[in-house]
């Protein structure tokens, strides 16, 4: 109900008509494949919401699933020869077995402990696919270690064209099932956990069974968007796994609204398209991110969303929107 | 006498301190009981044991005849033991109508065999803000009440799951005339029209013998007097 606002309006299909629009008007293959990579991104920093935004869960691991499913995409259609669907849903379904998991592990914990549990997991994955190297076959160079492990594409060169709707498709879709689990009836349950589990869980609200399944759902997600990023660079790398990505994740959701999951969409895209278009070097990046993560918990703690959402309520009155699907007063009529 | 919460020499200490030696109490289907004590005698700790979200030292909690001394706070309420909290912790991001949905959302059971969805719950959702005087308020964040609204609204969660039994920890502190007043008459009619029993924590004796038929009274740790007539 609350969430919906920011997506109510023209405005989305007014943002993806733009989208649709902008290979046409900028057929350079440089921005395409900025935006698609911020497509992929922006599916990522939303997954990352709905664990650490819509349920309240503190997670700096959120790397993990993300590139524990580009690793095992990687390893079952080039190692195993498995078919390349096949291999992004066991992907997916492994990303979120990963996400149940850690969901299981931070279920006695809270705050800030969460956020170190799920850091020391992210960690030790991205330690483990340092370290690893092997060889696939005779005669091979090695694979794994900073290089990664390239995926076997059944494609040789995708078109910018391709990746760029396949990737904004994906997005949308991503997104629109996101959004759907937010305001379900377990998305309801998840906020009432994250803004106060002790009342949630006197009203009859299994509290480790909901942060289970917030850690696996958003991890599905956080998994798809992992695989589809090795499809897109066509190699697994330790980078996927990187506390830097996960920070990413969670700067995209504080600037734009914690537990909107459309303001995390708008903030990685709009962020990575600047600050990736501009060309800056990586450290530059990082600085800036971190620099607009301080700007925005200071002067904008609720993030874009969020901020929009406090003036809007000023100017109008300060009760929530209620439900466009239906309202009826005491004496039970309709209204419409 | 059939009775839904029993509970059993219950002893909790916290450290080298012993807050509750040896409790024993019983609460009948339909009575309404009161518990009174100075501050400090343990009254909070034992509606905490009682209602699950703590665990006792020694002793045992019954209710509807089965053992719960280790059920959890959620799973006592799905068996129709609800509480309210001194301190009312609302929901900070949803309306008064989304924190009493989400009573009515957990499964208890009863929405699937109703083959219902969530949807469904927001007509009986409305009808307890109704009763309990918060429907004009339903669309208002829960951080926006007041004291005396906050109180309803922990009233109305609790009465979501349509108790057996109400543990109402000091549900009247620090509330104006009036809203005592309304709180009374509904917790009046929960337990004349629903047969709910309840355990109301106060410190007020005129509000307790004005509201239960049986009052205990705590001190050091145990129950040291009953009343019954007055």
């Amino acid at each position: 109900m609350r969430n919906a606002a920011p997506f109510r309006g023209g405005w989305p299909a007014a943002g993806i008509g733009l989208l649709l629009l902008f290979p046409l008007s900028c057929p350079d293959a440089f921005f395409l494949d900025v935006f698609t990579t911020g497509f992929l991104l922006a599916a990522f920093a939303a997954s990352w919401d709905v664990v650490g935004g819509v349920s309240g869960q503190l997670t700096l691991g959120h790397a993990l699933p993300f590139g524990a499913a580009a690793y095992a995409c990687a390893l079952l259609t080039s190692v195993a020869g498995w078919p390349l669907p096949l291999a992004v849903a066991a992907a997916v379904l492994l990303a979120a077995a990963v996400g149940t998991g850690i969901g299981a592990l931070s279920t006695p914990l809270a705050g800030p402990f969460v956020a170190l549990l799920t850091l020391a997991s992210g960690e030790i994955a991205h330690e483990a696919a340092v370290g690893n190297t092997f060889f696939p076959g005779p005669g091979g160079y090695a694979w794994g270690g900073e290089g990664g492990i390239p995926v076997a594409l059944p494609w040789r060169d995708a078109s910018p064209f391709s990746s760029y709707y396949t990737a904004l498709a994906f997005l949308c879709l991503a997104s629109f099932g996101m959004l759907r689990f937010s305001r379900s009836g377990a998305g309801l349950i998840l906020r009432a956990v994250a803004g106060s589990p002790i009342t949630a869980q006197a009203s009859g609200v299994p509290i480790a069974r909901f942060k289970r399944l917030a850690f696996a759902v958003g991890s599905a997600f956080a998994g798809a968007a992992g695989a589809g990023f090795a499809l897109h660079v066509g190699r697994a790398t330790a980078t996927d796994l990187s506390l830097e990505l996960s920070f990413q994740a969670a700067t995209f959701a504080a600037v734009g609204g914690r537990g909107t999951i459309v303001g995390p969409v708008v903030a990685a895209l709009v962020l990575h398209v600047l600050f990736q278009g501009l060309s800056l070097p990586p450290s530059a990046r990082v600085l800036l991110y971190a620099l607009t993560l301080l700007v925005t918990l200071r002067f904008f703690p609720g993030g874009v969303v969020g901020t929009a959402r406090d003036l809007a309520s000023r100017l109008g009155g300060k009760g929530m929107r209620p439900p466009r699907r239906r309202g009826r007063n005491r004496s039970g009529e309709g209204t419409p | 006498m059939n009775t839904p919460l029993s509970a059993e020499g219950i002893t909790k200490s916290f450290g080298a301190t012993q807050v509750l030696s040896g409790v024993t109490l019983s609460v009948a289907p339909g009575e309404p009981v009161g518990l009174f004590g100075p501050n400090g005698s343990g009254k909070t700790t034992l509606v905490n044991i009682l209602s699950g979200l703590l665990l006792p030292d020694a002793g045992a909690v019954r209710f509807d005849g089965k053992e719960i001394t280790r059920l959890p706070i959620d799973a006592r309420y799905r068996l129709g033991i609800a509480r309210t909290f001194q301190i009312p912790h609302p929901y900070p991001a949803l309306s008064v109508l989304e924190a009493v949905r989400v009573a009515l959302a957990v499964d208890t059971g009863k929405r699937k065999e109703r083959g219902g969805t969530l949807e469904d719950e927001e007509g009986p959702a409305e009808d307890l803000l109704a009763r309990t005087g918060l429907f004009d308020q339903r669309f208002v964040p829960c951080a926006q009440l007041s004291q005396g609204c906050l109180r309803r609204l922990e009233f109305a969660r609790a009465l979501a799951c349509r108790p057996k039994l109400l543990i109402l920890d000091e549900i009247f502190s620090a509330l104006s005339a009036a809203d005592e007043d309304d709180l009374t008459a509904l917790l009046r009619a929960a337990n004349r029209d629903d047969g709910t029993a309840f355990l109301l924590v106060s410190h007020n004796p005129p509000l307790l013998k004005s509201l239960c038929r049986r009052i205990l009274v705590i001190g050091e740790g145990r129950i040291v007097r009953e009343r019954t007539a007055w």
